[in-house]
This record gives C-alpha cells, structure tokens and sequence, in this order.
C-alpha cells in the first residue's frame, strides 16, 4: 500500500511535472543502487543498470496502479534488470571496499574493527562472495532481498511476483547452498577461518 | 537422514514463523539434533551477512538519470518537429527582414503611403547618398561645390 506522500508525487508526475520524478528518484536512487550493486558486483554495471531501472520507471509510471508501494516496484523493476544482466561475475567487491566516486555507509562508524576482526571478516567476505557467485541468479536475487536489503517475505513475494511458498522454499535452498559452497570454501582453502 | 522440520529452519531464522510455530519449533529442537546443528551452521551463513557494506549512488547519479529522461522526452517528438521548427525559424527570419525594410523606409520619408513609385525609389541606392539632402553634412557638402 502507499503512502499518502508517494500517491500526490505520482499525480504530480503524470500531471506533468518532471520535478516530482526527481524527488522519487533522490528518495529511492541508494536503495536501488544498492541492490544493483550487490547484484551485480561492481560500482559501473551496478550504476548501469541503477539508471536503467530509474529510465523504465520514469516510461512506466504514467501506468504505475497505487495497488503497491513504490519502492517495491521499484525494487522489482530493479532485479528483473539486474537478472538479465549478468554479464560478470557477481559479488566481486561485496567487502571489498568502494569504487571510484561511490559512497559506502557504515552503520558504526566509530566502532573502528580490530585487525584480528578485519582479517576474519575479509575471509568470512571472501567465502560468501565466492559462493554467492555460484548461485543461481533467481536464488542470488531472494538471498540479496533478504540478507541484503531486508525484505520480509510478502515484500519479496510481492518484489519478485511469487506465492509466499517459493519464497520460503528459494530462500531456503539459497541458504542451504551458500552453506554447502561455503563449507567447499573452507575445505579447499584451510587457513581461512570461516 | 534429514528431518522433515528443517524446512522451517528459514523462516524460523527470519521470523517468519508465527507466534505459535514459533513456540512448537523450539520445543522440537530440543528434541531434534539434526536441527539444531542446521540451525547453528545456517546462522554461521546468516553472519557471513553482517557485515556487508551499503553503498550509496555514486556523486552526480540524479543528474545523470535526469538527463536521460530529458533525452527521453526529446526522442518522443514527432518526426517532423525538428522540420517544423526549421520553418518556423525561416518565417520569423522572413518577418524581421520585411519589418526592417519597411521601417527604413519609414525612418527615410519613403513608407508605404508613398505609392509605387515612392516604393521603387525608396528601395534605389540614393538612401546610400553621401548626405541626405537638408542634413547638416548636406549643406557642408554644398557650400563647398559653391566654393568651387
């Protein structure tokens, strides 16, 4: 359902004013992005396919119904994008640090990690991103919804038009193979303690 | 073996699960190994998550997307916009021309009302005389022809 805010930026949109597209793309541009980045792995494709996401929103939303919330459309918009992409290997920089011109948030920024966490965590980053790769993009796109962007399952059902059983079922399967190729990880590379 | 219970172990994690579900699946894993230990390795994988960084939309994104919106909505024009343009900006130029041409002839004793004879000479290269009759240059002009 949306909110009263997005309903009067959507009617102002297809009223004709090219201003109230800005406020939605600024409101909603680091969630996408976000996504996109996480999906795809790297700062330009996931800017790539940010933009194209905001293009076919900005064409489809004279016909966007109020039945939704925006970000979900967006969201949805956003993944289908990211899927048919896949032109590289995902997850290259998920711990990796920024790109050029990229900003990263830090929840805790003051809480400064200690090298023995940082190391831990590089290798923990370094398990995850490889079997991130080797998943499915159907499964990478649920894991990412939820561990990444925190989705409840009726957002994800609703993101990736699906009943609320394939959710549980994806999701599922998706953690039960990061778990199988994280374990792969750690037999095939011992001095990582994941 | 596998317990049939483990598909709960996921939404049992994102607490999806119910109230009551909720209650009946920890009672079930007191009781079941296989679960538990599932559970503690699906949490390790959980964790793995934890410290995935967040990324913002790089410096300048809006503008860029504004942009490409902008090149959108010049693309919707109708093919023959860019001829109608041209033809508008030819007739203006048309105008302008004209209107100078006749306020010079205005601005020259020589309008409109003059008929067609005033038209045809006003349009002659006498306005480009060396001094119009009855300026001051005119009369510096004749006084030096009489001198002579």
């Amino acid at each position: 359902m949306q909110n009263p805010d997005e309903i009067k930026l959507i009617t102002r949109f297809k009223n004709g004013d090219a201003s109230a597209f800005e406020e939605i793309l600024l409101a909603h541009q680091d969630r996408i992005y976000n996504l996109c980045r996480h999906m795809l792995g790297n700062a330009h494709d996931a800017e790539d396919a940010a933009q194209d996401t905001f293009l076919k929103a900005y064409q489809a939303l004279p016909k966007f119904q109020p039945d939704a919330s925006l970000y979900t459309w967006l969201y949805r918009i956003a993944t289908n994008v990211c899927i048919d992409r896949r032109r590289k290997p995902v997850f290259e920089s998920l711990f990796g640090g920024s790109d050029e011109g990229e900003q990263l948030v830090h929840d805790h920024a003051s809480d400064a990690p200690s090298p023995e966490k940082l190391y831990q965590s590089k290798q923990l980053g370094q398990a995850l991103q490889e079997s991130l790769d080797r998943l499915s993009p159907k499964l990478r796109a649920i894991i990412v919804l939820k561990e990444i962007e925190e989705l409840s399952y009726e957002e994800i059902a609703d993101v990736l038009d699906i009943s609320m059983g394939t959710v549980k079922s994806r999701i599922a399967r998706a953690r039960e193979e990061l778990q199988k190729y994280m374990i792969q990880f750690r037999e095939q590379n011992p001095a990582a303690s994941v | 073996m596998r317990c049939p219970k483990t598909k709960l172990i996921s939404p049992y994690l994102d607490e999806e699960i119910g109230q009551d579900g909720k209650a009946a699946f920890e009672s079930h894993l007191l009781d079941c190994a296989l679960c538990s230990q599932a559970l503690e390795e699906l949490r390790v994988v959980r964790m793995a998550f934890s410290s995935v960084e967040r990324h913002q939309a790089p410096y300048g994104f809006s503008t860029r997307v504004m942009a490409r919106t902008a090149e959108l909505e010049r693309k919707k024009a109708p093919w023959f916009v860019p001829y109608f343009v041209g033809f508008a900006e030819a007739a203006v130029l048309l105008i302008v021309i004209t209107a100078g041409v006749l306020a010079g002839k205005v601005m020259t004793n020589n309008g409109p009302a003059g008929g067609a004879t005033n038209m045809a000479s006003s349009l002659s290269l006498d306005v480009f005389a060396p001094a119009p009759q009855g300026s001051l240059g005119g009369a510096y002009l004749a006084m030096t022809e009489m001198k002579k």
